[in-house]
């Protein structure tokens, strides 16, 4: 749940020859659009694409990156889970607008706080023939408690004591202390249900591009070519008719230069990508092969407070900084302008099931930060921290990580403070996120920080005093007892009133600093439609749904 | 006998190379500070326990020279260890690219020397002249153009303007494949052009100088004769040496090649690789480049005297 580095890993290898590379590119080509840098783009959002016309024989699409793994222990970013996701069904269904509905589950009670109960789904076969029992499940989450496993969502499952099989097609898990979050979770990987043969058969090479997968979803994974391409098969004995898959095939191509990405595309010889570069926004759009959409997302840009020991310790200076940044100019510059500045860590599309109270208390009236070097040199010199140093780490893995850490630099230096900027290879950034010691004389770096549950308390969970991801150790005694209360809150309604108030304290004194919220980004070629441009691509069966224009 | 001396000394110093060569690329990633379970992690939260078997399963928490040597004992056997990153066996990852980078070389490399001697003879052939002038401004325009600025000039030209040739992969079966491989193959080949047509050109100029060259013209033998048996005969050891070393050359460049057209082969894998702390992989890759690099030095050593008998008997018998 802490989805981030995926930023930093999917732009790494746009890095090599990114910038030289669109600079002659579009020399070449004939792009004759040359929008004016400083207009805003033009751009809506989208929730669903024109329904196909029909099935397809197959389609293809491109990754910026081969998936890791395809186990869903491990499927922990981008790249693993938009593949995983049409192949691999968990307990719940995340949905395209983020909301959950029953998956393999098709039902679950709550019956006390610290009880979860599952009913398995009846009539569900694995693309091996075999059928989907109670068993299986126990045996599929039982993994992620495994050391030897070692699962990437281990944090999902931290507070359970037990999963037992405890009815033919029953399951209850029991935890140590009541956790609204586990049920959230169980739409993501961390709910994945996989044949225990299969696991058992596999062993080591579970996941891998030898050992595949076997799980119910509407597609097969039938082939891992390493280092090239995916291929899904439509598996004809899925359970649930309105999810059947339209294409009788469909190929997922790994390219991790940018410039090959939005070639495959512009050439028509790839039908889509997600998260589409945005420098190469308007030349897709202009390149007459298809459309480009906007949808839902749960990422904020920010920069991460990691060092609370130096002159950002004061909440003074957090908020001068964030004052001395011209957002918007860095947004422009990073972005292309496609998104809007922010000055909380979660977008409203996280807060589902919210009430308008809460609504009102997260977003309303929050204490704002507009661009205004001289009142952030006044909090500077209350503070006392004139001529002091913050380092800004970044790592040559895109043009928006040189942006922002330019940007947050000079507005730095602008506001007396002196600032240094620390390159670091893409691994060692990436190592930022789990490593104390990488932390090490670093005051800010930046992420783009998504969540893959319905509900902001995944993101103010991080923020709680010793959480592993609380990169600061920022702590605030008011903060970690509204969290832990909303945690053990069932309803949503009543939950997302207490994290509102959690998400007012993160606005006051901005353990990180918010920047900015963008959309997610598809391009859908000329022969195919029928999918929802939304970030819950990475749970949900978002190919199944793509047929014929 | 001096034939099999030589070739058995070759071979001792072959190994002795290789040895070397094995401490150096493992010992070396011990220089990197960065630690390849926290990277494995990936910022998510694991267990402490998870954290320590993850260790323990990739070995790293032996002390270097145990896991040294565990390195070797595998190597022996043909086992290269486990990728970190796709939780596979080494040998099956590179199984599964090097005929993508081979067959890259290969193409590259014919290319170069089919271009690089036609040039470099002409070029030498008509010294001083319009076409030897025309040759080496082209070919030094070429070798300034680095692989990546061909690539997407390349792609951009022939592939998303004419749509003549795919933009990326590597094609199934051969003649699929070659075509695939077409302009990647171009895009390598480029810089490496001007190095053999530059060393063919002089290393001819020197034959054609030489005196028995003039004697032999002055004598009457025919033209094409003498430079077919004198002349070329005797500029191809130069030649040799010179593509020996752009085997390794070829191999290294291929990396940005491949990710500009998307292949899959060893050289993006390295690439890749060394980024995401894959040391199992990054150690075999590096290893097999070595081992290609001495191995074709070491053929290119025992074929030159069968080619050109002065370099077996030393340079006194000239």
């Amino acid at each position: 749940m802490i989805r981030t580095r995926r930023t930093a890993r999917r732009l790494l290898a746009v890095a090599g020859f990114g910038v030289a590379g669109a600079l002659v590119l579009s020399a070449c080509s004939a792009d004759t659009s040359s929008p004016d840098a400083t207009a805003a783009p033009d751009w809506e959002y989208t929730a669903q694409t024109a329904a196909p016309s029909g099935d397809i024989d197959s389609f293809s699409w491109v990754s910026y990156s081969e998936p890791y793994s395809l186990d869903y222990a491990y499927a922990f970013d981008y790249a693993d889970n938009q593949v995983l996701s049409n192949v691999c069904e968990s307990l719940l269904r995340l949905n395209p607008d983020y909301t959950l509905s029953p998956g393999l589950a098709e039902a679950f009670e709550h019956p006390t706080p610290e009880t979860w109960v599952y009913t398995i789904r009846d009539g569900v076969t694995f693309h091996d023939g075999t059928p989907l029992t109670a068993a299986d499940v126990v045996a599929s989450m039982s993994r992620h408690l495994d050391p030897q496993v070692g699962s990437s969502w281990y944090s999902v499952y931290q507070n359970v004591a037990a999963i037992e099989q405890t009815g033919d097609r029953q399951v209850t898990v029991t935890m140590n202390q009541a956790d609204s979050q586990f049920n959230l979770a169980m739409g993501g990987s961390a709910g994945v249900v996989e044949s225990a043969a299969t696991l058992a058969e596999k062993g080591a090479d579970y996941g891998n591009s030898s050992g595949l997968v076997n799980c119910t979803g509407p597609f097969e994974l039938s082939e891992w070519q390493s280092g090239e391409s995916v291929t899904l098969t439509r598996y004809d004995g899925y359970w649930d008719e309105s999810l059947r898959a339209k294409a009788g095939e469909v190929e997922i191509l790994f390219m991790t230069d940018a410039n090959a990405r939005v070639n495959a595309l512009k050439s028509g010889e790839v039908d889509g990508s997600w998260m589409i570069p945005t420098d190469a926004i308007a030349q897709l759009q202009s390149s007459g092969k298809g459309d480009m959409y906007f949808g839902l997302n749960t990422a904020v840009g920010s920069l991460i407070v990691s060092n609370l020991e130096g002159p950002l310790g004061d909440e003074r200076v957090r908020k001068a900084l964030t004052m001395a940044m011209d957002r918007q100019g860095i947004l422009d510059a990073a972005a292309k302008g496609y998104g809007e500045v922010t000055d909380v860590l979660t977008t409203e599309s996280v807060w589902v099931g919210a009430s308008d109270a809460a609504m009102k208390e997260a977003f309303d009236g929050l204490e704002e930060y507009p661009y205004d070097v001289e009142a952030a040199k006044k909090l500077i010199d209350e503070a006392g921290v004139a001529g002091e140093e913050i380092v800004i780490a970044t790592a040559p893995i895109s043009n928006d990580f040189a942006v922002i850490s330019q940007g947050a630099a000079a507005a730095a230096q602008s506001i007396g403070l002196e600032a240094t900027i620390e390159t670091v290879s893409p691994s060692a950034y990436t190592a930022l996120f789990s490593d104390p010691t990488a932390r090490e004389g670093i005051d800010l770096f930046y992420t783009s920080w998504y969540l893959s549950s319905p509900d902001p308390l995944e993101m103010y969970g991080v923020l709680r005093t010793d959480e592993f991801s609380n990169y600061g150790n920022w702590s605030d005694p008011e903060f970690d007892a509204l969290v832990n209360e909303a945690v053990a809150i069932d309803d949503p309604a009543a939950r997302s009133e207490v994290t509102a108030q959690a998400q007012r304290i993160a606005n006051e004194q901005l353990p990180w600093l918010p920047l900015f919220q963008g959309p997610m980004t598809l391009f859908l070629g000329d022969r195919v439609t029928g999918v929802a441009p939304s970030v819950a691509f990475l749970y949900y069966p978002w190919a199944a749904t793509i047929g014929s224009r | 006998m001096i034939a099999v001396r030589r070739i058995a000394g070759k071979l001792g110093g072959l190994l002795l190379t290789l040895f070397l060569a094995s401490v150096l690329v493992f010992f070396s990633r011990f220089l990197v500070p960065d630690d390849p379970v926290a990277f494995l992690l990936r910022g998510r939260k694991p267990s402490p326990e998870a954290v320590a078997q993850i260790t323990a399963q990739y070995g790293l928490d032996l002390p270097p020279w145990q896991q040294y040597l565990i390195w070797v004992a595998g190597l022996l056997q043909g086992d290269l260890g486990r990728s970190l990153q796709y939780r596979q066996d080494v040998t099956v990852v590179l199984g599964e690219r090097l005929p993508v980078t081979l067959g890259l070389v290969v193409m590259a490399g014919t290319m170069i020397a089919v271009v690089g001697l036609i040039a470099g003879a002409i070029a030498a052939l008509h010294r001083g002249r319009l076409a030897d002038r025309s040759i080496l401004i082209g070919l030094t325009v070429l070798g300034a153009i680095p692989s990546f600025v061909g690539s997407i000039v390349l792609i951009a030209v022939f592939a998303v303007q004419l749509g003549w040739f795919p933009s990326f992969g590597s094609g199934e079966g051969f003649w699929d494949t070659v075509y695939h491989l077409v302009l990647p193959s171009i895009a390598l080949a480029i810089v490496f052009v001007v190095l053999v047509g530059k060393v063919t050109r002089s290393s001819m100029i020197d034959q054609l100088d030489r005196e028995h060259v003039e004697v032999a013209i002055s004598r009457g033998i025919k033209r094409g004769t003498v430079i077919r048996r004198h002349v070329f005969r005797n500029a191809v050891g130069p030649i040799l040496t010179v593509s020996g070393m752009l085997v390794a050359g070829l191999l290294v460049a291929s990396s940005i090649v491949e990710a500009a057209f998307g292949l899959a082969g060893i050289g993006s894998l390295l690439v890749q690789s060394v980024d995401r702390l894959d040391f199992p992989v990054v150690q075999a890759i590096v290893l097999l480049v070595v081992t290609a690099f001495v191995l074709v030095n070491a053929v290119i050593d025992v074929l030159e005297p069968w080619i050109d008998p002065r370099s077996a008997a030393g340079a006194g018998a000239r």
